[in-house]
């Protein structure tokens, strides 16, 4: 096959990347909007649920081996410390202990995505870790971290964002001179003139929001089993990216990459924090080839809401200028992140402000502090989540000021056009949600008495409704591989290097190819998570997942069938462009004979296998793709008790093709009851004396149960995008959780005649609000 | 189901590894284990029945649920030594032979599941109110179900999965 | 979790027997094992033997004596009162009063005596912090993260006691019973739950030598109609940010006799005695229901970040007062 580089652009959470791109062959052309399926977008019940139900699944923490070994970490007390002495006698001798490694006898071991030891002498918030303990029981090795006699010198400390940047605050980190990310902050974007158009705007307004710092808390910790056999590593990582994994794993431990294999069958959440392999991981590979026998050091909850990643907390001021017909003027956010205390990035809170809405003067800045707690880690749809938040919730509180109808004005403000690069739109279909939603949700009547005072005007209930408007990227890109396979039976197997984090990757991607090999669901085997056997396919994050690799599966499913037709051809001696190949049987397309399974040509080539490779070929260029949608809450507020309950959330967003309706609204549901527990249940608690985290556990950090759900519409748009890919598909991950938050929110602002200004809406938030004075008009 | 050890004395064990039975599944095991040890960590380490997750050990995610005679529990916060007198059902025991249990079939069938770590808690949870009460409401059904954790959001569909066996359509 | 020497016992009198070792407090008994176990994972208690008394059938019962008052084993489990029909009809306080605390797999395992037992929730007790519960000298929750904290001063520590079914008991002037090595002795639940002192760091009144083995509700108690409410910041699963059991009999339609407890108000259930004292003897009304309400926060100090449970604490004795007395409508 002829071989190309192209160059092409990805775009990974509002950062667009410039990749070159091998493409060998062509893939095929995209399938149109009238192509006929039979597989593709029927519901489909998962592949592997029968595992996943029987408890046959083996995840990264069930991983067991002859010999293996358990660790357990002891993590800092202190915000900001230094070890003064260290002591491992006694928690070496309790009974079963193996190793105890720390600063001390492992100070030369180098997690290479930061470049700095795993274990240092300087603990930089709650949480980091001090010590390591491996034992041959869990018991064991939680006992001995309790035994290891630590001496801690306090040292100055620093966890609110603003105090952190200010003249003469104590350093995060003694080594680091400075409390910010880099000299590329603070962060300005602009376009336009806006404090000149502020002055000129005839009506202003001021908001503000703050949102708290979110844990992932997927139930499957961090963590990974290792094996190190003397000559090859073997890691089951908890992973979203089983090659970033075995890139990371071989790098720490100075191995070829040939030495290492990750493994990902099962893993059990990752929501953005396992982008790699966790210094868990790492250390699990670093012990078991210390020690020559297998280590598995999953986290546990705490060490895992201390140290596995966070949504970082955001503080969001906004001032928004308009003319009193309501055409936006002037929009300015000022954002301050706190990113932890080894941040690197920060999120794209200001992506909204940018990008929403047709404004000539825009500007955005973003300051980013290093502050001594944990470091940030992607979080579903980071940054974008919390943006939309405050962006929506600025615009209720315009249209209020404006006395115009919320919804009208941001259809008066709607953006044609990608403005960052002025370029178009592959599609944007925001005005189709926006009328949808309104319709399903009863838009019209939102302010109506009966519905606003369930219990009449004297009753304690107030109803509220608000919406939110989501874009997000999910278009995927290159590189990403696959093979197909065509076993002699008449079954394929499809092997990439995807893994299956939860989303239903294996079935949707068995779909296609069934779908394009004429072969039913059932006779078609995905093998994905393994970097032994498999290709190359990208980390599952920024709802790429689907968009990437199912573009891979479909060309070599394609490939696979091309190849299978010419060579039942050649048996059957009929021209292969005359054969049909459905549920596994060959037909002639011209005369409608049935001639035979598949299996009864395959058969006759003495085990072969037509193997065949897909690609996933360069994105559009000159042309922006997003997701765009909106969601529609219906909320009562308790003024007594200041409870809330989300009553209802119409969803509509625009994801493409749909090539599973089932899991596709399982992931809309999950992202937004995600969305329901940022917007009302879930912040992770600082004791800001202290700098101490308060509610790293399940029980004082709270996300929602099955009682806290409301009513759940997906309207289910399913139009492909034919400029994305050639499957006309976009990610579901991340767009459900964009909006739930800022719609939660308008609509108990709504509810109260109030403007929310801080996230999570918990009852003494709402019992706040409602016992200060500033109405909205 | 005939116990091993008498119920019938005071038994006093020391702290170190001693010999305990639990009937798992049906089945009487003998395992070694210390007195600290939970029924999570003696099922998963000892049987290598890992259907039960460890979530939390601390009994705030509903991952290890398990039956013991029929009522659903938290087995991160049940010693190992003190079960041997109940019937231990773990989610590897519910299926039999090639045949699912209708609880784990309807799971399946209205994609109650996402990641799949919790599941078989919530299965557990729903089979253990579904034997006291076959046809529950949705509040009956909600507050059964109202300790297990699911941090990907499959609730709507586990409401679904469960109103389906409570014979009404979801 | 360090190891532990386990002895499993049959009875209450072979429990005291093993307790009676006076090895100060190195031995502890377990039940449910819900708190206690937390507890030892955490080290927050190391105790070197364990008694386990659940195989103790005799202490697990709820029974209905002639004379109308109830007697509760000290082993029954919160299910149990949650699954009794016996209670829904005649006692729907105590019935209600479990339903909303924790899980449902919490509450197989959990029993009454145990929830009578449980520690603070405190985030500072629970965690890496030497607090003055804990034997320190300093209650971190008085000018730390304190939105969960006690409104109500009792002393030293600010934890706010987070049952459920100990403000229904005092409500329905429970006693608890309780055996050690010199007999039997009996005690109302509203003094064996006490704030913690200097001496005695813990919010319950047992001798490491004892141990509660029941649970009576007086007859007179249970003539009353009561409710049970309680706030939570989400749906399920969480402590109370307050609570409040009303338990209010009705003669000649006058108020006879009002019980107002408050759960997480203060160390232990909080009594809104003044509430009581403006029901006894009136007509019970809205508005007087709303003095009762104001009565019963009367006195409350809160913190920089609880003061939203003084209001929370108002609306829930208002509405519990109503609907004990079902006069309790959306529309209040």
């Amino acid at each position: 096959m002829p071989i190309r580089i192209v160059t092409t652009h990805l775009e990974f959470e509002g950062q667009v990347e410039e990749v070159r791109v091998v493409l060998e062959g062509e893939e095929p052309p995209a399938w149109g909007p009238d192509t006929p399926f039979q597989v593709v977008g029927k519901p489909t019940a998962r592949v592997d649920a029968r595992e996943r139900v029987t408890g046959a699944a083996e995840y990264s923490y069930d991983v067991q081996l002859p010999g293996m070994l358990t660790a357990a970490g002891l993590r800092s007390p202190h915000p900001h410390a230094r070890i003064s002495r260290l002591d491992a006698s006694s928690a070496l001798a309790v009974p079963g202990v193996r190793a105890v490694y720390s600063h001390l006898n492992a100070g030369d071991f180098i997690n290479p995505s930061s470049g700095k030891p795993v274990f240092g002498n300087e603990l930089l918030y709650h949480g980091d870790l001090v010590a390591l303990v491996v034992a041959e029981t869990p018991e064991q090795a939680r006992e001995a971290t309790r035994a290891i006699d630590v001496a801690y010198e306090p040292l100055p400390f620093v966890t609110a964002p603003d105090a952190a940047l200010a003249a003469n605050a104590p350093m995060v980190n003694t080594a680091v001179p400075s409390n910010t990310i880099s000299d590329e902050y603070p962060q300005v974007y602009q376009r336009g003139d806006v404090e000149a158009a502020l002055a000129q705007a005839e009506v202003t307004i001021e908001t503000r929001m703050e949102t708290p710092a979110a844990l992932h808390n997927s139930l499957e910790t961090h963590g990974g089993a290792a094996s190190w056999d003397g000559s090859r590593l073997t890691v089951w990582s908890s992973t979203q990216g089983v090659f970033g994994a075995r890139q990371q794993a071989a790098a720490a431990l100075g191995l070829p990459m040939t030495a290492v294999q990750v493994i990902t069958q099962y893993m059990g959440g990752g929501f953005g924090s396992k982008l790699g392999v966790h210094r868990s991981g790492l250390l699990a590979a670093y012990a078991s080839r210390q020690l020559g026998l297998p280590v598995k050091y999953m986290l546990d909850r705490t060490e895992e809401n201390l140290d596995a990643g966070n949504r970082p907390p955001s503080v969001q001021a906004y001032r928004l200028g308009a003319a009193k017909d309501g055409t936006l003027a002037a929009l300015d956010l000022a954002v301050i992140h706190n990113v932890g205390a080894n941040g690197l990035w920060s999120s794209p809170v200001a992506l909204p402000a940018k990008e929403l809405y047709q404004c000539a003067n825009v500007r955005t800045t973003d300051r980013a502090a290093r502050t001594n707690l944990g470091t940030l880690a992607a979080f579903r749809a980071p940054g974008v989540v919390e943006g939309i938040a405050g962006l929506e919730v600025a615009i209720d509180a315009l249209a209020t000021e404006l006395g115009m109808d919320s919804l009208e004005l941001r259809r008066k403000n709607f953006a044609e056009r990608y403005q960052l690069l002025d370029r178009p739109y592959a599609r944007k279909m925001l005005l189709d949600c926006y009328r949808i939603g309104a319709e399903r949700i009863g838009w019209e009547t939102r302010d109506a008495e009966e519905r606003r005072y369930p219990g009449g005007r004297s009753g304690h209930l107030r109803r509220g409704i608000g919406m939110a408007s989501q874009l997000w990227g999910g278009d995927g890109g290159p590189p990403a591989q696959a093979i197909a396979k065509l076993l002699p039976d008449g079954t394929a197997v499809i092997i990439t290097g995807t893994q299956d984090i939860g989303t239903g990757t294996r079935t949707v991607l068995a779909q296609i190819a069934a779908e394009e090999l004429g072969y039913p669901l059932e006779r078609v085997r995905v093998e994905l998570g393994e970097t032994a056997h498999g290709v190359f396919s990208p980390m599952s994050g920024g709802s790429m997942t689907l968009a990437s690799v199912g573009p891979a599966v479909r060309m070599a499913a394609v490939e696979a069938r091309k190849e299978l037709t010419e060579v039942i051809g050649q048996l059957a001696e009929a021209p292969a462009d005359a054969l049909d190949i459905r549920n596994a049987t060959v037909f002639n397309r011209e005369t409608g004979a049935e001639m035979g399974g598949v299996s009864t040509y395959l058969e006759q080539l003495g085990g072969h296998e037509i193997t065949a490779k897909g690609m996933r070929g360069p994105n559009a260029e000159d042309v922006t793709v997003r997701t765009f949608g909106a969601q529609f809450a219906e909320v009562e507020v308790d003024i007594g008790t200041g409870a809330v309950r989300v009553v209802r959330i119409v969803a509509v967003h625009d994801c493409g093709r749909i090539i599973n309706p089932l899991t596709y609204s399982s992931q809309i549901e999950g992202g937004i009851i995600q969305g329901l527990g940022f917007a009302l249940t879930e912040q992770r608690i600082v004791d800001e004396r202290l700098g101490m985290v308060m509610n790293p556990n399940l029980g004082d950090y709270k996300a929602p149960t099955i009682r806290d759900i409301p009513q759940i519409d997906i309207v289910l748009l399913n139009e492909p995008n034919v400029v994305a890919n050639t499957l006309g598909v976009l990610g579901a991950g991340e767009p459900p959780i964009i909006p739930t938050p800022g719609a939660i929110a308008n609509a108990v602002g709504h509810a109260l005649g109030k403007t929310v200004t801080r996230l999570p809406l918990t009852p003494d938030r709402v019992l706040d609000m409602l016992s200060t004075t500033t109405e909205r008009s | 189901m005939s116990s091993p050890s008498s119920n019938a004395a005071s038994v006093s064990t020391s702290a170190s590894t001693t010999t305990i039975h639990l009937t798992v599944n049906g089945r009487t095991r003998t395992l070694s284990v210390e007195p600290r040890r939970t029924l999570l960590d003696a099922l998963r380490e000892d049987l290598h029945l890992t259907g039960a997750k460890p979530g939390c050990n601390m009994g705030q995610c509903g991952a290890c649920t398990v039956l013991l005679d029929g009522e659903a529990v938290y087995s991160c916060l049940a010693l190992a030594i003190e079960c041997q007198h109940q019937a231990i059902t773990t989610i590897e025991g519910l299926a039999h032979d090639d045949q699912l249990d209708p609880v784990q079939q309807a799971f399946i069938d209205h994609d109650a599941l996402q990641c799949g770590f919790c599941t078989p808690g919530q299965v557990l949870a729903l089979k253990s109110l579904l034997l006291r009460d076959p046809h529950p409401d949705d509040d009956a059904i909600e507050r059964a179900m109202a300790g297990n954790l699911c941090r990907c959001g499959a609730y709507p569909k586990i409401l679904a999965a469960a109103r389906s066996l409570a014979g009404r359509a979801s | 979790m360090r190891p532990f020497e386990h002895l499993t016992v049959q009875a209450a009198d072979e429990a005291i027997q093993a307790l009676a070792g006076g090895d100060g407090g190195n031995t502890r008994l377990i039940a449910g094992g819900t708190d206690l176990l937390p507890l030892l994972k955490d080290g927050l208690v190391n105790p070197g033997r364990l008694i386990d008394i659940k195989p103790a059938r005799a202490l697990r019962h709820l029974t209905f004596d002639a004379d109308g008052s109830l007697r509760i084993g000290a082993l029954t489990t919160l299910a149990e009162i949650e699954r009794s029909s016996q209670l829904a009809e005649r006692l729907p306080l105590l019935r209600q009063s479990v339903v909303d605390a924790a899980t449902p797999q919490l509450r197989a395992m959990a029993t009454v005596g145990g929830n009578l037992l449980q520690r603070s929730r405190c985030w500072y007790f629970r965690g890496p912090f030497d607090c003055w519960l804990k034997g320190g000298t300093v209650c971190y929750m008085r000018d730390g993260e304190n939105k969960y904290a006690a409104i109500f001063d009792q002393g030293p520590c600010r934890s706010a006691h987070p049952s459920d079914l100990a403000p229904a008991l005092v409500a329905l002037d429970a006693t608890v019973s309780i055996s050690g090595p010199a007999g039997s002795r009996t005690t109302p639940v509203a003094e064996f739950l006490a704030p913690p002192t200097n001496d005695e760091r813990v919010e319950y009144r047992l001798r490491p030598d004892e141990m509660v083995t029941e649970i009576r509700i007086p007859a007179e108690a249970i003539a009353g109609h009561g409710v049970y409410l309680k706030a939570m910041d989400r749906r399920a699963w969480a402590f109370a940010l307050v609570g409040a059991a009303a338990q209010v009999t009705i003669l000649d339609g006058k108020v006879a006799r009002a019980r107002l407890v408050f759960s997480a108000v203060a160390n232990v259930p909080w009594r809104a005695t003044a509430a009581e004292a403006l029901l006894v003897g009136q007509t019970l009304t809205p508005d007087l229901a709303a003095q009762a309400a104001d009565a019963a926060i009367a006195g409350a100090s809160p913190l920089a970040h609880n003061g939203y449970k003084v209001p929370l604490a108002r609306e829930l004795a208002r509405r519990a007062i109503l609907a004990a007395a079902n006069l309790w409508t959306e529309t209040n």
